[in-house]
């Protein structure tokens, strides 16, 4: 019954409103794609020193938790994570948001967030200690199979493609290993530039893949963004209740794999989103809908990454390991108040750590209204927004994101470069999921791939640490069967005719009518692009190759294997493309569409190259102004245009006081400001 | 009309915020709140101790301090931008040894040890020797006689490769006369999981690793001059006859170009915190070694610190 009172503890008015305050900003700054969670947890920690222990964390706590879920709406509105963790939220969160469905997807996201938060944060208060020795059980063996289970969503991901699914996950898997080598301690693949030393952010790279493509599509057409009905029916709770309570399975398996995924050290929600998608997918009777705009697939992703926010904090309590960087930081705001981490942890403080785990279950319940409100308000934003000024807000935010996360400004600049060509790839079949996957999972894969070989090796028992460990067993089976089962369950649902939940979703009311589909190619061409892209990756790869001669044996072992892999699938795409019966040309694009998109390209580069010379503020300024007249499809009085300059002055300067101001990043101040 | 007026006024206010701080003098310094850029992900023992030290940070400095992390290339990333920065002394970094002294042997990581500006050595973590609670070895000895029958089947869980945990290592094989697997995780956090969960039989970790853990763990050896105060029982490898002191030295640098007046005065800031009784204590709790190594024993201090590693460095084949 201690319990009960520190529950009490917990609903002071201080605390609640701590909770509330943290959940809204945590989802705000979840929701801008490069501001994330340790950012804004970094940043306030100071001034939980002055506060009660308990209510400084749950401050922190909530404002984790709302990064995490605000994450999704950055996903489902402009296909762009908000944070890695809800990577897997953009497979169908943005097609459920382009054919109209977006209040629908972020409602459900918000569901799904809320119970994979209860159930983590459950799991933190009644199954701590037992359950931090998940968290020693997983050696370098079992992340790498774990890494292993997550690249397997590629198979699903480009069905019918699978070859130039492949490529693209090589791709990725080169990226992640540029830059010093963790095991090794090898300079790779940099090519001589100290530029790159420091790798790939993947927080840049994902804004760049994900969502310059759709900043380049989107001035392309007059076609809103989203399709949406006239008579909006709101949040459609209702509505998503029932959908979600259809997969209440889904629900709770993916809340408890987010949770046990938490746990380990160095996983986190990017991961845990991407496995229990792909377990969603494969115990789905509609597994061939996912990646189109399947309800299932965003609730899986959302309750999986919240679950991981109080899993994360067991072994962080338990143990002292944090298992997040969010965690690693408040963390180390409790050593700062003088308190003692490790096993003794909730006997010898049980009153701050009770009181903070009540304060997390309420900060994460008071996410649904609060999640609901910033949604809805999200949701009509984009939707009623005039294109000319959506596009160069969009495209601002990529740039203050990328840069946001080092105060970096080439890593702006490598967002806008990766953003053109997986562009370009896209256009020829090579998606841009495979390649994040490559990239999110592949220092995990490597790493411990090295480290199992090292330990094996020493002891004489290679096969053994690959194969033998029974938690590696059951995840390599779990892999095998993600594989193979969705096309038994194709079979099965075609025999049983049950209804798929994406047309429950597509029946509901208030359902727009469909974007107007694009006319079908009749004949099948020669893939041109496929083919000469093939021999620019063999150059690639060749490349990669050579470099890898001068590295040591720990440090050349993975590169090595994946440019051959590269090579080898690259070759085999050639051979394809000769002997194949060809691929539908891609859509047909009026002049003054691809006109449009490259000055579009050419001012966004312009801009992030320009804003060493000439500062961010005023490189962005007029960038914005440019990007707005071009994004105008239609004739605008003179008045519109001057509100809508004084709306991109305001953003610019908004966001540059926050940046140099509050957040006290270094930005760059050029000739100007 | 309405608009214009709106328009004026937020490039007024704008051109307020950036006009350049009026250039001051050292007596007066800081005015305003600093940034700490921490080269490192959070959670490290780079990070809890500017923590610690931000606790304390206003009462000596008179203004705040933000924490920033800005992790890459082992620290590299951020140490070869560290020069770009305005030296206004308004921006420091953390600063690590043998760190910076290794990557610049390596290769080109993109600055030179003398390129960087420490004004303040404040702390060092020794390297320690670790195993399990329930581990068969409850002595150095009994480890070093089972590797000398085993070669190469003791594996040692450290943080990153060329690290001073990763020397440290290789200290210990040649003193002791034997060949262990050095096993590299992305950080302290990972590699302690390690040994905890017995992936390795035994990690070379800093002393402050073990301070969250309590019994779990067992300390073998440490690489200190003399036994720590927090723990009188663990015997340093000097006394038990292997010449190894070593571990990693935490500071604060700034940018090439501040004055000399500002570095001095950054360094008397980081010397008053170090002095700080309940600073002291927090630090001295969590394992750390205060070390009050002021910018003007600076020079003597990393050109001793450079023979040291670089010819460690060398006879165990780094940097070559």
């Amino acid at each position: 019954m201690e319990l009960l009172g520190y529950f009490l503890h917990a609903l002071t008015p201080l605390n609640l409103s701590l909770a509330l305050v943290g959940v809204v900003l945590g989802t705000i700054i979840g929701a801008l794609p490069g501001l994330s969670a340790t950012m804004a947890v970094a940043v306030l920690v100071p001034f939980t020193f002055t506060m009660d222990p308990a209510s400084g964390m749950i401050a922190l706590g909530a404002i984790y938790t709302g990064a995490i879920y605000g994450g999704a709406f950055a996903a489902i509105l402009v296909n762009t994570p908000g944070t890695p963790s809800s990577i897997a939220t953009t497979f169908d969160g943005y097609p459920m948001a382009r054919r109209g469905d977006g209040g629908l997807a972020v409602t459900l996201a918000t569901l799904a967030s809320v119970v994979g938060g209860l159930v983590g944060a459950l799991a933190l208060l009644f199954l701590a200690p037992p359950l931090a020795r998940v968290a020693l059980a997983f050696g370098p063996a079992e992340y790498f199979w774990l890494a292993i289970f997550g690249l397997t969503l590629i198979a699903a991901l480009s069905v019918g493609n699978t070859l130039k699914g492949l490529i693209g996950a090589c791709l990725g898997l080169l990226l992640s290993m540029v830059g010093v080598a963790v095991v090794g301690g090898d300079v790779r693949l940099t090519a001589g530039m100290p530029v790159f030393l420091g790798g790939i952010d993947v927080v840049s790279a994902l804004i760049g893949l994900y969502c310059v493509p759709v900043i380049l599509d989107l001035v392309a057409t007059n076609r809103g963004h989203l399709g949406f009905a006239s008579d909006d029916k709101g949040y459609r709770l209702l509505e998503a209740m029932r959908i979600a309570w259809a997969s209440k399975f889904n629900v709770i398996r993916s809340s408890v794999i987010g949770t046990v995924i938490g746990i380990l050290p160095g996983a986190g929600g990017s991961i845990a989103g991407l496995v229990s998608y792909t377990e969603a997918r494969r115990a789905s009777p509609n597994a061939a809908n996912f990646g189109k705009g399947e309800p299932d697939g965003v609730i899986a992703t959302e309750a999986a990454n919240n679950a991981t926010v109080g899993g994360g904090f067991i072994p962080t309590l338990v143990l002292g390991i944090p298992g997040t960087p969010p965690d690693a930081i408040i963390l180390g705001a409790l050593l700062v108040q003088g308190m003692k981490i490790g096993p003794q942890l909730f006997n010898s403080e049980a009153d701050i750590v009770y009181t903070f785990i009540y304060g997390l279950l309420l900060a994460t319940l008071l996410m649904l209204p609060a999640g609901l409100l910033i949604g809805r308000y999200a949701y009509r934003s984009i939707i009623t927004f005039p294109k000319s000024l959506l596009v160069p807000t969009i495209a601002f935010l990529t740039v203050v994101g990328s840069f946001a996360i080092h105060s970096n400004v080439q890593d702006a600049q490598m967002m806008f470069v990766l953003g053109v060509i997986a562009w370009i790839l896209d256009r020829f079949g090579f998606q841009p999921s495979p390649i994040v996957l490559g990239l999110v999972l592949g220092q995990i894969a490597e790493q411990g791939f090295v480290q199992t070989w090292l330990i094996g090796n020493a002891t004489g028992n290679l096969l053994g640490m690959y194969f033998g460990r029974p938690i590696s067993i059951a995840i390599i089976a779990a892999a095998v069967i993600a594989l193979y089962y969705p096309f038994y369950a194709e079979w099965r649902a075609k025999r049983r005719r049950s209804e798929p939940l994406t047309e429950i979703a597509l029946d509901a009311e208030a359902h727009p009518e469909d974007i107007p589909a694009d006319p079908v190619p009749a004949a099948r061409v020669r893939d041109i692009g496929g083919m000469t892209l093939a021999v620019i990756f063999i150059v690639v790869g060749g490349l990669a190759l050579f470099d890898t001669s001068r590295m040591s044996m720990m440090g050349s072992v993975f590169p090595r294997a994946i440019s051959i892999l590269l090579i080898g699938l690259s070759l085999t795409l050639l051979a394809r493309s000769f002997l194949g019966r060809g691929v539908r040309p891609p859509k047909p694009e009026t002049d003054a569409a691809s006109r449009r998109r490259i000055v579009l390209a050419v001012i966004f580069g312009l801009w992030v190259f320009a804003i060493p010379l000439l500062g961010f503020a005023t490189s962005s300024l007029i960038a914005f102004v440019a990007m707005m007249f071009l994004a105008e499809y239609e004739r605008q009085t003179a008045a519109v245009w001057l509100r809508r300059t004084a709306a991109a002055v305001a953003t610019v300067i908004v966001f540059w006081l926050l940046m140099s101001q509050v957040l006290l990043l270094r930005v760059p101040s050029g000739f100007l400001f | 009309m309405k608009i214009k007026t709106i328009f004026a006024a937020t490039v007024g206010l704008s051109l307020l915020a950036v006009m350049p701080a009026v250039a001051q003098s050292a007596s007066d310094f800081p005015t305003k709140p600093m940034t700490y850029i921490i080269p490192f992900d959070a959670g490290g023992e780079s990070d809890i101790s500017a923590r610690f030290q931000q606790a304390e940070w206003k009462e000596h400095a008179g203004q705040d301090v933000v924490i920033q992390y800005q992790a890459g290339a082992g620290g590299a990333q951020a140490w070869s931008k560290l020069n770009d920065i305005a030296g206004d002394g308004y921006t420091i970094m953390g600063i690590n040894l043998p760190h910076t002294i290794l990557q610049p042997l390596e290769g080109d990581v993109g600055y030179k040890t003398d390129e960087l500006t420490p004004v303040h050595y404040f702390h060092y973590t020794p390297n320690a020797v670790f195993v399990p609670a329930d581990s068969q070895f409850s002595t150095l000895q009994e480890l070093i006689d089972y590797a000398k029958s085993n070669p190469g089947m003791v594996t040692f869980a450290g943080s990153g490769s060329k690290s001073a945990n990763n020397l440290g290592q290789l200290q210990f094989d040649e003193a002791a006369g034997v060949k262990t697997t050095y096993v590299p995780f992305s950080g302290t956090g990972p590699s302690v999981t390690a040994v905890l969960g017995n992936q390795t039989l035994a990690g070379f970790n800093y002393v402050t690793s073990a301070m969250n853990q309590g019994d779990a763990l067992r300390m073998l050896a440490v690489a200190s001059e003399e036994r720590m105060p927090a723990f009188p029982d663990v015997p340093t490898f000097k006394e038990l006859g292997f010449d190894i002191v070593g571990g990693a030295y935490r500071g604060v640098a700034v940018p090439a170009s501040t004055p000399e007046d500002i570095r001095k005065k950054i360094s008397d800031i980081v010397a008053a915190i170090n002095a700080d009784p309940d600073f002291v204590k927090k630090m001295e709790d969590g394992g750390f070694v205060l070390t009050d190594i002021t910018y003007d024993k600076m020079p003597d201090f990393v050109s001793k610190m450079k023979t040291e590693y670089s010819e460690g460095a060398k006879a165990l084949g780094i940097g070559q």
